[in-house]
């Protein structure tokens, strides 16, 4: 049974190189789905983290 | 004390040797051209050699038109450092039809003005958005210490060039880990300064907000040397300090005594393989730091330096993923591809908690100088190599060879990468952090532990 709140990665890659006017050659589009997946699991700790309102970025970056 | 003229030759050592006239820049010139062109086979560190223009400096030196701390010294820039006169690669074969430059970048005029002398510009890995120093145009820079091995990257040439002696200092970029990386591969010391505290301007951008430039030596003298002779102001790089320049030599030999050390814990303790973990506990020891201390959601930060990485990276080289997707490294444009891709609320949600975590670790620094962490997750891989097994668990090499280095350019603190190696093994190294703007204390550090023969950086 397809699980409903995993995203469509094949169709996110489609729609959104679409959207921006970006053509991925059909030998490219496998590399680009599987760096987009990866980049949904790398990004899973930063998305796990609820950020107070309060907390905009730093318009200028001081370390 | 090296012959001047030898690859084991330090910064120090040659600077001095040309300052009290036992040796000609001419010859020093000469000698780094011959060992390139021995080495070069092997390593493949450069792209490009300014052989008559660093002859026509040496003269100038040995004329005394020039003087200054690094009279004589020969040096390499990666290649996304402009060189009067030439396109500005940046790893790309596309930057190629690009226009020349029209002069030196910041750094590279720093540099001379101190009196080195560039030999030639350095091999990385495309657009640096890169871990392993390999490049599908340019062939890969091997490791000195063995040729079948990464140098890391993105700055492998760096790497390459000072681990086989070719020079004893090149210039490389740090993003998210491009001088730490290869320093720990190639057995070097590297020192990624704070945050907009060395200009970048006359350099080719990859990410804005952690883009870094600095130094890799095979002494921490060596990276104190250059790094006081490359720091001030340049209003041509809007993130560039205007803070007073602050010398490092003076202070580089103080010892450690009053600095407060502490070992990175939880997340900087596993994920990697032991070799990775013995190397800070050699470092630890030497220092005598046994406090841990914990990067609060240093996973997070590692996360959110990769979507900004991603998304920055994406966005700035969209059009050529337009107009010319096929003169792309392939292992950089599909990855360039799904960044311009990613979702802007992940960009968003990245910036602002990089304000929090900030927030976190400089509160760590009101009770620790010098923090340790790993800078490689293992020694390195093999040319070609895709995965890699770490702490058990199978991952694609590219992305997570930074895995340690990320969180922590991620907030720009300063960072010298010290060289470990035992005895029939690859070299691996340490990070020593600092709060920003103490590239000193970290510099202090690694002078200690190179004195103590803890930390020692022996070309190939």
């Amino acid at each position: 049974m397809p699980d409903d709140n995993k995203p469509d990665i094949a169709r996110w890659v489609d729609e959104g190189a679409k959207a921006i006017g970006l053509p991925i050659a059909p030998e490219f589009r496998a590399n680009v789905i599987l760096n987009v997946e990866r980049s949904l699991a790398i990004v899973e700790p930063l998305l796990a983290l609820e950020l107070e309102d309060e907390l905009t970025p730093l318009p200028v970056y001081r370390p | 004390m090296s012959d001047p003229l030898s690859k084991a030759a330090t910064v120090a050592e040659i600077a001095r040797a040309v300052a009290g006239g036992k040796v000609k820049a001419a010859a020093v010139v000469d000698a780094a051209l011959k060992r390139i062109e021995v080495a070069e086979p092997t390593v493949n560190a450069f792209t490009d050699i300014v052989a008559e223009r660093a002859k026509k400096r040496a003269a100038e030196i040995d004329a005394g038109k020039v003087k200054g701390p690094l009279a004589g010294v020969p040096f390499a820039v990666k290649n996304l450092f402009d060189i009067e006169g030439l396109p500005t690669r940046a790893g790309s074969k596309i930057n190629l039809d690009g226009p020349k430059a029209a002069r030196d970048g910041a750094l590279v005029r720093k540099l001379e003005e101190a009196g080195a002398i560039l030999i030639g510009g350095l091999n990385m890995g495309e657009y640096a958005y890169d871990f392993t120093g390999e490049n599908v145009h340019y062939g890969p820079s091997r490791n000195p210490h063995d040729p079948t091995r990464m140098t890391g990257g993105s700055s492998g040439g760096s790497g390459a060039a000072v681990g086989a002696g070719e020079v004893p200092l090149a210039l490389g970029s740090d993003t998210n880990g491009s001088i730490r990386v290869p320093s720990s591969l190639c057995g070097l010391f590297g020192l990624k300064p704070t945050y907009g505290r060395l200009s970048r301007a006359g350099s080719f951008p990859f990410v804005d907000a952690f883009d870094h430039l600095g130094p890799l030596a095979r002494s921490a003298e060596d990276l104190a040397l250059s790094f006081d002779a490359m720091q001030g102001w340049d209003p041509e790089d809007p993130v560039c300090t205007d803070r007073d320049i602050e010398p490092t030599v003076p202070t580089l030999h103080e010892g450690i005594d009053g600095l407060r050390i502490a070992i990175a814990g939880d997340y900087f303790a596993k994920g990697g393989e032991p070799e990775c973990f013995e190397a800070v506990a050699t470092v630890a020891k030497a220092l005598g730091a046994t406090r841990t201390i914990v990067l609060p959601n240093a996973a997070a930060a590692r996360s959110a330096a990769y979507v900004i990485t991603a998304m920055e990276g994406g966005q700035l080289h969209l059009t050529r993923l337009k107009t010319r997707p096929q003169d792309f490294d392939p292992d950089t444009r599909e990855r360039l591809m799904a960044g311009a891709l990613l979702p802007g609320s992940w960009y968003v949600k990245a910036q602002r908690f990089r304000r929090q975590y900030r927030a976190e670790v400089l509160k760590l620094f009101e009770e620790a100088d010098i923090v340790l962490a790993p800078a490689t997750p293992c020694s390195a891989p093999k040319l070609g190599q895709v995965m890699m097994t770490l702490g058990g668990v199978e991952l694609p090499v590219r992305a997570n060879l930074g895995l340690f280095t990320q969180p922590i350019s991620f907030i720009g603190l300063p960072v010298v990468a010290v060289p470990t190696r035992r005895a029939g093994a690859m070299p691996i190294g340490v990070q020593v952090i600092a709060r920003p703007y103490n590239e000193a204390a970290a510099l202090r550090v690694a002078a200690f532990l190179e004195k103590q023969g803890v930390c020692v950086s022996t070309p190939a």
